[in-house]
């Protein structure tokens, strides 16, 4: 053990950021020729969950805000593409374009009024949003389809290509976080990490704490979004399930499971949960209990998550 | 009122209500719908005032509450089905069921949620959360997917006449259950001693833990309280409804409702909210039912707006 981490540590000495950086964006660019199909459509959701789950860290690990409610704005961008293609006929372009858009307005609504209340109201009242949310698209049946969801939603013929996908979804993740890499290193990000440590001091030198975290909201919403979006052009249906909140504690267990500190910590969380999932669902049925188990175990043991692990191990070394 | 899940589950179905028009009501029905109300209120007061409770004292929203309400329920109906000839046997798993959800309650709060206190409250979410999958999962493989029911108990199983409207008798008794846990409640905290300590502890933990008060011993204490309550309703509810999985994450966010209405670690306020919400989802589907899912959903978010600390709750 000690070996293999001065080897490590000898490693990152060695090669610096930018070049592991360079071999990662190879692996992704030359993936589609390494693995199978239907791994790369495993690649392709988590590619969007990645994306979600660092929208949702905006809030959570940067801002200090806990959301029960990513799900119902995540839902809010699927069913805004899945509707404009299926019922209105739009083109693609205008129709992805729309979805971040629509989600950032109903962000800002629902936001306006989460970002009264702190703590547990702040987030019982993202619960209940997203149960709105849940309860229009589910009742909803002449434009949403009700339970039955949007089905066969007709996308360009582009989609079919799973490769074509995988590249569409690459790009424009990869885009996404890049932006949100950027915003969490800008001054207005430094401004939301002061908010998450101590929101009364951040108050006292004259900033508008609600406003900050109602942008907060407002950009979380809109990344969600397009999340949403990518996820019903690449499965070509939209379901009331997207919305539920079960959904967004999926996407809250990933955040904690990479590690909420860590700005990869959402990515490298994606990554592990769905491996976990696909690996102990092909083993067993009971996967809810192990996932439960596990979930537990990280709280107890591992907070800081796989991301805020190794970069303590690591350290350690230094 | 057939079944719980009234607000976040399927959506339910009374047998009078149709979906096209709106029922001209009348003053026996509406009297019918509110003592239908008042009594799902009455079950959900019982899980709400235990979740309150515990948030009171120990600070922890337990997410998986309503899990332990489920279990409950299943304990109730593996009870009465193993023990099936046996005269009154409803009634021994009326007391036995709660007091088995307590105890998984306490082995919950000294194994696991003692190491969480005073941590970032995700961590409980996150932790609460993987008990309901734990439980969830578990519920699963002892009893299966089916739905199951346990028959109302004698002297409760027919309906009786009430302003001209066949009302089932156990509605009242689950009324008359609710006045009485909510009375003795009041009294355990209110004029006892142990309610004393209780509220030294939620008051002030450092001061009551300098006064020599076992702090770790009450935090227990109250979360099996809380979960006694969460099983007793559980077994109560049954005989009006079924007993199937699903039911944990539709009742904890009814529950998350009525605390919030009421104001949460309020016990009047957890009891006014669950009638509150009662009669809502009752009026609420025999009007439009369309939107009765919702309905509960806008009452707390009005009143978090008009006043967010809840109806009885106090400010922060």
């Amino acid at each position: 053990m000690e070996e293999i981490k001065d080897k490590l540590e000898l490693l990152r000495g060695r090669i610096p950021r930018a070049i592991l950086f360079a071999i990662f964006c190879a692996f992704m660019i030359a993936l589609p020729a390494l693995i199978g199909k239907s791994w790369l459509n495993i690649t392709v959701e988590m590619l969007i969950m990645a994306l979600a789950a660092c929208s949702l860290n905006l809030m959570l690990g940067y801002t200090g805000m806990v959301s029960f409610g990513p799900a119902g704005l995540y839902a809010v961008g699927a069913y805004t593409t899945g509707i404009l293609l299926a019922k209105l006929g739009t083109g693609i372009v205008p129709a992805m374009i729309a979805a971040p858009i629509m989600a950032a307005i109903v962000g800002w609504g629902v936001g306006w009024i989460c970002v009264r209340r702190t703590q547990v109201y702040f987030a019982l009242l993202t619960l209940a949003f997203a149960q709105i949310i849940w309860t229009i698209i589910f009742e909803w049946y002449p434009v949403t389809g009700g339970d039955d969801g949007l089905v066969s939603i007709p996308t360009p013929d582009f989609f079919f290509s799973i490769t074509n996908s995988y590249y569409f979804c690459l790009v424009l993740v990869a885009s996404c976080i890049y932006a949100i890499w950027r915003i969490v290193n800008s001054p207005f990000g430094g401004t939301l990490q002061a908010i998450r440590e101590n929101p009364g001091r951040v108050e006292f030198i004259g900033v508008n704490v609600k406003r900050y975290q109602l942008a907060a909201f407002v950009l979380s919403s809109l990344f969600l979004g397009v999340a949403g979006s990518l996820y019903c052009v690449f499965s070509g249906s939209a379901f009331p399930d997207y919305a539920h909140w079960t959904k967004s504690t999926d996407m809250l267990v990933i955040c904690l499971l990479g590690g909420i500190y860590n700005f990869s910590g959402p990515i490298v969380g994606t990554a592990v949960y769905t491996i976990l999932i696909k690996t102990i669902s092909k083993h067993t049925m009971q996967w809810n209990l192990i996932l439960g188990v596990i979930v537990v175990l990280l709280v107890l043991l591992m907070r800081n998550g796989v991301v805020g692990f190794l970069s303590q191990k690591l350290s350690r070394h230094r | 009122m057939n079944t719980v899940q009234g607000i976040s589950g399927e959506p339910t179905r009374l047998p009078c209500e149709t979906d096209s028009e709106v029922n001209p009501m009348t003053l026996e029905a509406a009297l019918g719908q509110m003592l239908s109300g008042i009594s799902l209120g009455m079950v959900w007061f019982l899980i709400a005032a235990g979740l309150s409770i515990i948030f009171g004292t120990l600070k922890v929203l337990n997410l998986a509450h309503g899990s332990i309400y489920m279990l409950g329920g299943f304990l109730c109906y593996h009870i009465t089905s193993t023990l099936s000839p046996t005269p009154g046997v409803f009634w021994i798993a009326l007391i036995v069921a709660p007091l088995l959800t307590a105890t998984v309650g306490g082995f919950v709060e000294v194994l696991l949620l003692r190491r969480i206190y005073g941590q970032d409250m995700i961590y409980q979410y996150i932790l609460t959360f993987g008990l309901i999958l734990i439980i969830g999962e578990v519920c699963k493989l002892v009893w299966g997917v089916g739905y199951n029911t346990v028959a109302a108990p004698w002297p409760f199983q027919d309906a009786v006449s009430l302003f001209g409207l066949a009302f089932p008798r156990y509605n009242l008794f689950l009324i008359g259950m609710g006045i009485l846990v909510f009375v003795g409640l009041r009294a355990l905290i209110g004029a006892t001693g142990l309610g004393g300590i209780i509220r030294a502890v939620t008051h002030n933990r450092e001061v009551a833990s300098a006064l020599g008060i076992n702090v770790p011993v009450v935090y227990t204490g109250v979360f099996m309280l809380g979960c006694w309550l969460a099983g007793l309703a559980g077994a109560l509810m049954p005989p009006m409804s079924v007993v199937a999985l699903g039911a944990d994450l539709s009742v904890i966010i009814d529950c998350f409702i009525i605390v919030v209405i009421g104001g949460l670690g309020s016990l009047p306020g957890a009891f006014l909210g669950a009638i509150i919400l009662g009669l809502t989802t009752a009026f609420g589907l025999y009007i439009i039912p369309k939107l009765a899912v919702a309905f509960g959903f806008i009452l707390m978010i009005i009143v978090l707006i008009i006043r967010p600390w809840g109806l009885m709750g106090e400010p922060d």
